[in-house]
C-alpha cells in the first residue's frame, strides 16, 4: 500500500506449524524473504521447506528449543535477518525475549517490551484498565484475614467466582452462590491453594453467568495512533480453549459493539499501543461487559478478522514494525459479511478432548475463494505431543452469520484429514446445533449441550457402510475376499 | 471365520457369505453387497449395496481412517488372536509369572480395584514384584496369604467376573 | 470341441418316473447323512455344553475359510456297523481352503461316544492321511477322542493296516515334506497322543486339551501316581515344561485363531500345470440326472447324457467314436481342468477293453488326469469272445489303468460289477478319489444273477445229498441268498465299509470332481510307464 520496497529484506521467524507458514505466506507476496528456525524433529516440515532459508535450533525438547531467546537472536544475526515475527505462544509474550532482540539491534514484529510487561502482568493491567475508564469486573484479593475477606466479597454481589491469584487451568476455582457457603469455601480455596501452588492467595470477583467472549483487535502505531478492527466472539471452548472463533459476533447489539471497540481502542490509546494486540472481554447477558486481558501478539484466530475486512495483518505487522505506521484510518475499516473459524484438533472429543497421536497420511482440504485452510502439515509428518494439538484453522466467509454456518460445515464435511483422531466431526455438530445459530453463545456451550454434541448412534446402514469401506483397506479381509484359490472360490461355500 | 472390527470403540462382526460373482458379507447378521469399482491412493469408489460411493481411505497398522458420507471414521481391525482372547481377557484370573512366595497382600475380596492396582507383592528370585490388576473392577478372592508359596501360572488372585467381555 | 447333443426328453413318461425315484433316493440319501451327522443323544450334546466345548461342525465352520467350500468325504462310514453307535465312524474328514490353502482336515467326532475310535474310524482315518500322502495335502486334526474303542480293540489294533498306520503314515508325511497342524481340543490318551506328537505343528486348549500315554486311571492303576488330567498332560505343562505341545490357547476359538495363523505361514506349494481352460458350467442341467438314471440296475442309459451334464459347457471331444462303442472316451474339461473321461454304455468287449487301453495311454503321454464314470456289469464272456482274447484285452486295460502317472478319479454312477470294476478304476487300484452316487451297486457279479448262481449250487448240493429240488424250493433259496446279498450290494454298505470316499448327490459331481482333481494337483507326475501288456 503506497510503498515500493518491501518492509523488510529479510526476517526471521520464531515460531513454527501453521502461524509459521502464514507469516511466510505474506512475506513472499510483499517479497520479505524468511527465515525458519526448525527443531531436529521438523527438518522436514512444511514451513522449514516454504521458507527461503532455514536454521536448526536444538533443545531437550522440541518446545524447549523455541523457548531458546539466544539461539534464536544468534541465528537471526547469523542468517542476516532484519527483524523476528514471533507468531503467537512461545515467546511472542516474553519482555525478556523482546528487549534481547532489540539489544542486539534487530526488530521486534511486535509491541514495545514495557507494554508487554504492562498487560502481561493481571494485577497491573487490571488496575490500568480501570484507570483508563475500562470496566473491569470487581474482585477482592486477600484471605489472610478471613472475616474482612468474606465481608468484601460479599459486597461484589453473587454468585461469586473464587479463585487462587497463583493459580490457573482450572485448579482451585469455586463458584459460591450464596453467603451462607462464602466462609468455608474461602477457607478450603485457601487452603487448596496452598498445596496446589504454595500460595494462599486467593481473589473473589464477580461470576458472570453464561459470558460470553468477546475480543477486539486494536492496531497501533507506537505514536499514539491505534485502530480497531472490530470484535471477535471466541465463546466456543473446550478445556478453557477456544475452538471456534467468530467475526463479528453474532446477536450483537450495534451500539455495544461500539462500546467495547471504544474501550479496547482508549485502553491501547493510554499505552501508546505498538503494533497489533487482542483485548479481550467478558460480556454478560445483561450487556454489561468487563475487561480480562490484553494479549501483546498476533493470535491464532486472526483470519477472521482479516476476512471480514480485507486486510493482511501480518503486512501491516511489518510495516509497523518497519516504521511505516498505520497506512489507513478508522473510517477506512468496514464490516463486511461474516467468517467463522473452526480450530482442526488431534484430540478425540469423546475421551475429554484427550490429545490423540498418529501420522498425517492423508491431507484433502477444502478449498475456494471465501475458504481459508491454514495449516503447517505435510502428508507423512508425524503427530506427536511435542506442540499443542491443533492441527489446522478452517477459516470461511459469507455475506451473513448463517451463511457462513452452512458454508463451515461444508468444509469441515468436505475436509479429509486421515490419519489421526480430529475433531472434525465434533465441529461439525457444533454448528449444526439449533443454539449455535439462534442463540447468544456463552464460554459454557461445550458443557451445556454435551449431551447433543455427543457421538449419535450409527444406524446399522450407515454403519456397516464404514465398516465395508474399512475392510477393503486390510490386507486380511482382502487376502479373503479375492485371493480365494480357483475353482474353490467360485464353487462357493458349498456342502456336499 | 468372522472378522472382528471395531467402529468409533463397538465391536461389530463380518463374515463372507460369498465370494463369486460379487463379494456377499454379512454384518451384525444382515447381508450386503461389495464391489470395488476403481481408484487408487486414497481416493476410492466401491458400488455398496447396489449403490455407487466415493470415499477416501488411509490405513496405518490395524487402523483405517476413512472419509466417508462428510464424515472421518476410523476403524480398527481386531486381529483374530486378539478376538479370540477379548472373550477370556474379563476372566480376572492374576496369575503368577514365576514360582515364589507371597510377600504382602495389599487388598482384601470386595475392594474395587483399577487397572494397574497392585493386588500383592511376591518374592521370586531375590526379585519383588508387584502383581497387579489388569484391568478395573471388584476383587473376588485372594488365593495366597502372606508367606504361601506358590509355582508358576498358579492362579493368586481372582477378579469378579465382568457382565460384558466384548467391551 | 462340440457340445454333446442330447436325446432326453424331460417331458416324457419314462423321464419322469425315473426322476421321482431318484430324487427319492437321492432325499433318502440327504436325510441318512443330516442324521448321522446331527442327530446325537442329549446327553453327548449336554457333555460338550458343561465342558465348554463346541461341537466338531462349529470348530470346522470357524476354521475354514468363509466363502469357500468343503468336501466332506465318507459321510456314511459305519452306517450298518455298531448298531448305529458310530455315525460317520465318529470321525469328519474332507478337503477344505484354509488360510488360502488347500488342505485334508481330519476331525474327531467327540459328540459320539467321546470320540471313540471305532474300528472304521481309524480305517477312516488312515484313509485320510493315506489321501495327504498321496496328493500331497496338508493335514489339520482336530483331536478330541477318548483313544480306541476298548471292546472292539482287536479290530483297531495290531495289525498293518490299523490304529498303528496312522502314526506311521504321519511319519512319512513329515517326511515328504507334507505338513501337519494338531489342534488339541480334548484328551489325546495313549497313541492318540502321538496324533499331536508326530504333528509339525500343535496347539492346545487350556483346561480341556490334554495330551498323555497314560491319562490319570491308567497311572492310578500303574503306580497309585495321584494326578489330574491337567496336571498330567494339560496345556501349562506342555507348553511351558515338556515343549510338547507349541501354543497353549484360552479357548477353541483362539486355538483355531492360532491354528490359521500357523497355517498361514506355510508357503503355497508348487502345483503340477495340468492344462486348463476358463471353467464354464455345463450346458445341460446337472438335475436332468434324476431323469436319465435307470430305476432298474439292469436297464441301460447312454452315458454320454450323464457326460453331459457334468463337464464344462457339456463340450466333449469324443475318441475313437465309432469303434469299441460301449465305452465312450473322450476329452472334456471339469472345472477348466482338461481330463480323459472313460465311460460305460454296456458290457466291455474286446474292442472297447482295446480302445480303452489306448485312450489311458493317449492320456499319460498328455498328462491328462483321467475319470471313470463307471456302469459295468463285466467284461463280455462266452466262446468266441476267449477266442479273441478277451482276457488279455482286458489285462491290457487294467494294466494301462494301474500303470498310469496321471491321476485317476472314479464315480460309481450306477453297476460296478465284477472284473469290469477293476478295468474302471475300481478302489484297488488308487484313484486318488472314489465317489458313488446313491442308486449304485458294487459286488462280484449283480443281485439277481448272484442269487440264480447262488441258488444253483445250492441245489446241486441237495440233489447230491439226495434231497427234492422243486421250484418252490428254489425260489425261497434264491429269495433268501438275494436278500442277503442285495444289502451287500449297495452303496450304503459299501460306503460304510469305506470302500469309497462317500456318496454324493449325482447332481454335486462335477464340484466333487472339480475339488478333488485340484486337490490332486500337488502331487507332483509319477514316472511314466507300463509293465508288460500282453499284446
Amino acid at each position: 500500500m503506497g510503498h515500493d520496497t518491501p518492509p523488510f529484506k529479510r526476517i526471521l521467524i520464531a515460531n513454527r506449524g501453521e502461524i509459521a507458514c502464514r507469516v511466510i505466506d505474506t512475506c513472499r507476496r510483499l517479497g520479505v524473504e524468511t527465515v525458519a528456525v526448525h527443531h531436529l524433529s521438523e527438518r522436514n516440515a512444511r514451513f522449514v521447506r516454504l521458507a527461503d532459508a532455514s536454521a536448526e535450533i536444538t533443545g531437550d525438547t522440541p518446545v524447549a528449543a523455541y523457548l531458546d531467546a539466544e539461539q534464536i537472536i544468534e541465528t537471526a544475526r547469523e542468517t542476516g535477518a532484519e527483524a523476528i515475527h514471533p507468531g503467537y505462544g512461545f515467546l511472542s509474550e516474553n519482555s525478556g525475549f523482546a528487549r534481547a532482540v532489540e539489544a542486539a539491534g534487530l526488530v521486534f514484529i511486535g509491541p514495545a517490551p514495557d507494554t508487554i510487561d504492562l498487560m502481561g502482568d493481571k494485577i497491573r493491567s487490571r488496575r490500568f484498565a480501570e484507570e483508563n475508564g475500562v470496566p473491569v469486573a470487581p474482585s477482592v484479593t486477600g484471605g489472610e484475614d478471613i472475616d474482612a475477606f468474606v465481608e468484601k466479597a460479599a459486597s461484589i454481589g453473587f454468585p461469586l467466582l473464587i479463585k487462587a491469584s497463583a493459580g490457573g487451568g482450572g485448579k482451585g476455582m469455586s463458584i459460591v452462590e450464596g453467603k451462607q457457603d462464602l466462609l468455608t469455601r474461602a477457607r478450603t480455596a485457601r487452603s487448596e491453594a496452598e498445596r496446589y501452588f504454595g500460595d494462599p492467595t486467593i481473589y473473589a470477583e464477580r461470576y458472570v453467568e453464561r459470558p460470553r467472549h468477546i475480543e477486539v483487535q486494536v492496531l497501533g502505531d507506537g505514536q499514539g495512533k491505534v485502530l480497531h478492527l472490530f470484535e471477535r466472539e471466541c465463546s466456543v471452548q473446550r478445556r478453557f480453549q477456544k475452538i471456534i472463533e467468530e467475526a463479528p459476533a453474532g446477536h450483537l447489539d450495534p451500539a455495544l459493539r461500539d462500546e467495547i471497540c471504544a474501550a479496547a481502542v482508549r485502553l491501547s490509546e493510554a499505552v501508546a499501543y505498538r503494533n497489533a494486540g487482542t483485548v479481550e472481554f467478558i460480556l454478560a447477558p445483561d450487556g454489561t461487559f468487563y475487561f480480562l486481558e490484553t494479549n501483546t501478539r498476533l493470535q491464532v484466530e486472526h483470519p477472521v478478522t482479516e476476512m471480514v475486512t480485507g486486510l493482511d495483518l501480518v503486512a501491516l505487522q511489518l510495516d509497523i514494525a518497519a516504521g511505516r505506521g498505520l497506512p489507513l484510518d478508522q473510517p477506512d475499516i468496514t464490516l463486511t459479511g461474516h467468517a467463522l473459524e473452526c480450530r482442526v484438533c488431534a484430540e478425540v472429543p469423546e475421551q475429554d478432548f484427550m490429545p490423540a497421536t498418529g501420522r498425517i497420511l492423508h491431507l484433502d482440504p477444502p478449498a475456494g475463494d471465501n475458504i481459508r485452510f491454514e495449516n503447517g502439515l505435510r502428508e507423512g509428518a508425524d503427530v506427536t505431543l511435542d506442540f499443542d494439538s491443533m492441527l489446522a484453522k478452517l477459516v470461511v466467509a459469507a455475506p451473513d452469520r448463517p451463511a457462513a454456518i452452512d458454508a463451515a460445515k461444508q468444509a469441515l464435511e468436505r475436509t479429509v484429514l486421515l490419519g489421526v483422531e480430529t475433531n472434525l466431526n465434533y465441529l461439525a455438530r457444533i454448528l449444526s446445533h439449533p443454539a449455535f445459530r439462534d442463540d447468544p453463545l456463552h464460554t459454557g456451550f461445550v458443557a451445556e449441550h454435551q449431551a447433543a454434541l455427543a457421538e449419535p448412534d450409527l444406524s446399522p446402514h450407515v454403519a456397516a457402510r464404514v465398516l465395508m469401506a474399512a475392510a477393503l483397506t486390510f490386507r486380511e479381509f482382502r487376502t479373503l475376499a479375492f485371493d480365494a484359490p480357483e475353482p474353490y472360490a467360485s464353487i462357493g461355500g458349498w456342502r456336499n | 471365520m468372522k472378522l472382528k472390527l471395531r467402529l468409533n470403540g463397538t465391536p461389530h462382526e463380518m463374515d463372507i457369505a460369498a465370494l463369486k460373482p460379487d463379494l456377499e458379507l454379512r454384518i451384525d447378521g444382515r447381508g450386503h453387497a461389495l464391489r470395488e469399482t476403481g481408484g487408487t491412493g486414497a481416493l476410492r469408489h466401491a458400488r455398496i449395496d447396489g449403490e455407487d460411493i466415493t470415499y477416501h481411505q488411509a490405513r496405518s497398522g490395524n487402523r483405517a481412517f476413512l472419509h466417508l458420507g462428510g464424515r472421518t471414521w476410523i476403524v480398527e481391525f481386531v486381529d483374530p488372536r486378539d478376538a479370540a482372547r477379548e472373550k477370556v481377557q474379563g476372566s480376572g484370573d492374576i496369575r503368577a509369572p514365576m514360582p515364589g512366595v507371597v510377600v504382602s497382600v495389599e487388598k482384601q475380596p470386595g475392594d474395587p480395584v483399577t487397572a494397574g492396582d497392585t493386588i500383592l507383592t511376591i518374592e521370586s528370585m531375590k526379585l519383588q514384584t508387584n502383581l497387579t490388576a489388569e484391568r478395573d473392577g471388584v476383587l473376588a478372592e485372594i488365593l495366597k496369604s502372606e508367606g504361601d508359596v506358590f509355582e508358576k501360572g498358579a492362579i493368586v488372585a481372582r477378579l469378579q467376573e465382568e457382565e460384558d467381555g466384548d467391551a | 470341441m462340440r457340445r454333446i447333443t442330447s436325446a432326453i426328453n424331460p417331458a416324457s413318461a419314462e423321464f419322469k418316473t425315473r426322476a421321482a425315484r431318484n430324487r427319492a433316493r437321492v432325499a433318502e440319501f440327504r436325510e441318512m447323512q443330516r442324521a448321522a451327522r446331527d442327530d446325537r443323544p442329549e446327553r453327548d450334546i449336554r457333555r460338550l455344553e458343561k465342558h465348554g466345548k463346541m461341537r466338531p461342525r462349529e470348530r470346522l465352520e470357524l476354521l475354514l475359510d468363509p466363502g469357500t467350500p468343503f468336501l466332506e468325504l465318507s459321510s456314511l462310514a459305519a452306517n450298518t456297523e455298531y448298531d448305529g453307535e458310530s455315525p460317520g465312524a465318529s470321525i469328519i474328514t474332507g478337503l477344505g481352503i484354509v488360510s488360502g490353502r488347500e488342505v485334508i482336515i481330519h476331525a474327531d467326532d467327540s459328540s459320539v461316544k467321546g470320540g471313540a475310535w471305532y474300528p472304521l474310524s481309524v480305517k477312516k482315518i488312515v484313509r485320510c492321511l493315506d489321501i495327504a500322502l498321496e496328493n500331497h495335502l496338508p493335514v489339520i486334526h482336530l483331536c478330541d477322542s477318548a483313544g480306541g474303542f476298548l471292546p472292539m480293540q482287536n479290530q483297531v489294533f495290531a495289525d498293518r493296516y490299523m490304529a498303528g498306520r496312522i502314526f506311521r503314515n504321519q511319519c512319512l508325511l513329515s517326511k515328504a515334506g507334507i505338513k501337519q497342524l494338531a489342534l488339541v481340543f480334548g484328551q489325546c490318551t495313549a497313541g492318540g497322543a502321538y496324533v499331536p506328537g508326530l504333528s509339525d505343528y500343535n496347539v492346545i486348549v487350556r483346561g480341556t486339551g490334554a495330551v498323555f500315554l497314560g491319562g490319570p486311571p491308567l497311572v492310578k492303576a500303574a503306580t497309585g501316581e495321584e494326578v489330574t488330567a491337567e496336571e498330567l498332560g494339560g496345556a501349562e505343562m506342555h507348553t511351558s515344561v515338556s515343549g510338547t505341545c507349541d501354543y497353549p490357547a484360552e479357548t477353541e476359538e483362539e486355538a483355531i485363531a492360532i491354528g490359521r495363523e500357523i497355517v498361514q505361514q506355510w508357503e503355497k506349494p508348487k502345483k503340477w500345470e495340468c492344462q486348463r481352460d476358463d471353467p464354464v458350467p455345463p450346458h445341460y442341467d446337472p438335475q436332468d440326472l434324476y431323469g436319465i438314471l435307470p430305476d432298474d440296475i439292469k436297464k441301460g442309459f447312454d452315458m454320454r447324457e450323464v457326460i453331459a451334464r457334468i463337464v464344462d459347457g457339456s463340450r466333449f471331444h469324443e475318441y475313437q467314436p465309432d469303434y469299441g462303442t460301449t465305452l465312450v472316451c473322450g476329452f472334456a474339461n471339469i472345472w477348466g481342468w482338461k481330463v480323459g473321461v472313460l465311460g460305460n454304455n454296456g458290457v466291455l468287449f474286446n474292442d472297447s477293453a482295446l480302445k480303452g487301453a489306448h485312450f489311458i495311454e493317449l492320456c499319460n503321454q498328455n498328462n491328462t488326469p483321467l475319470v471313470f464314470l463307471q456302469n459295468i456289469t463285466g467284461y463280455m464272456i462266452g466262446r468266441e469272445y476267449e477266442r479273441e482274447g478277451i482276457t488279455k484285452d482286458g489285462a491290457k486295460m487294467i494294466m494301462a489303468m494301474t500303470c498310469s502317472h496321471v491321476p485317476k478319479f472314479t464315480v460309481m454312477c450306477n453297476g460296478s460289477f465284477g472284473a469290469g470294476n477293476y478295468g474302471m478304476c475300481g478302489r484297488a487300484f488308487d484313484g486318488r478319489f472314489m465317489f458313488a452316487w446313491p442308486n449304485s451297486q458294487i459286488g462280484v457279479m449283480g443281485g439277481e444273477q448272484a442269487a440264480n448262481t447262488l441258488a444253483d449250487v445250492k441245489a446241486a448240493q441237495m440233489k447230491r445229498n439226495g434231497e427234492e429240488v422243486d421250484d418252490t424250493v428254489l425260489e425261497a433259496l434264491r429269495e433268501t441268498t438275494g436278500k442277503a446279498y442285495m444289502e451287500q450290494l449297495s452303496a450304503y454298505y459299501a460306503t460304510s465299509h469305506l470302500w469309497d470316499d462317500g456318496i454324493i448327490d449325482p447332481v454335486d459331481t462335477r464340484n466333487a470332481l472339480g475339488m478333488a482333481i485340484t486337490s490332486a494337483l500337488n502331487a507332483p507326475l509319477g514316472t511314466p510307464g507300463y509293465g508288460v501288456l500282453r499284446l
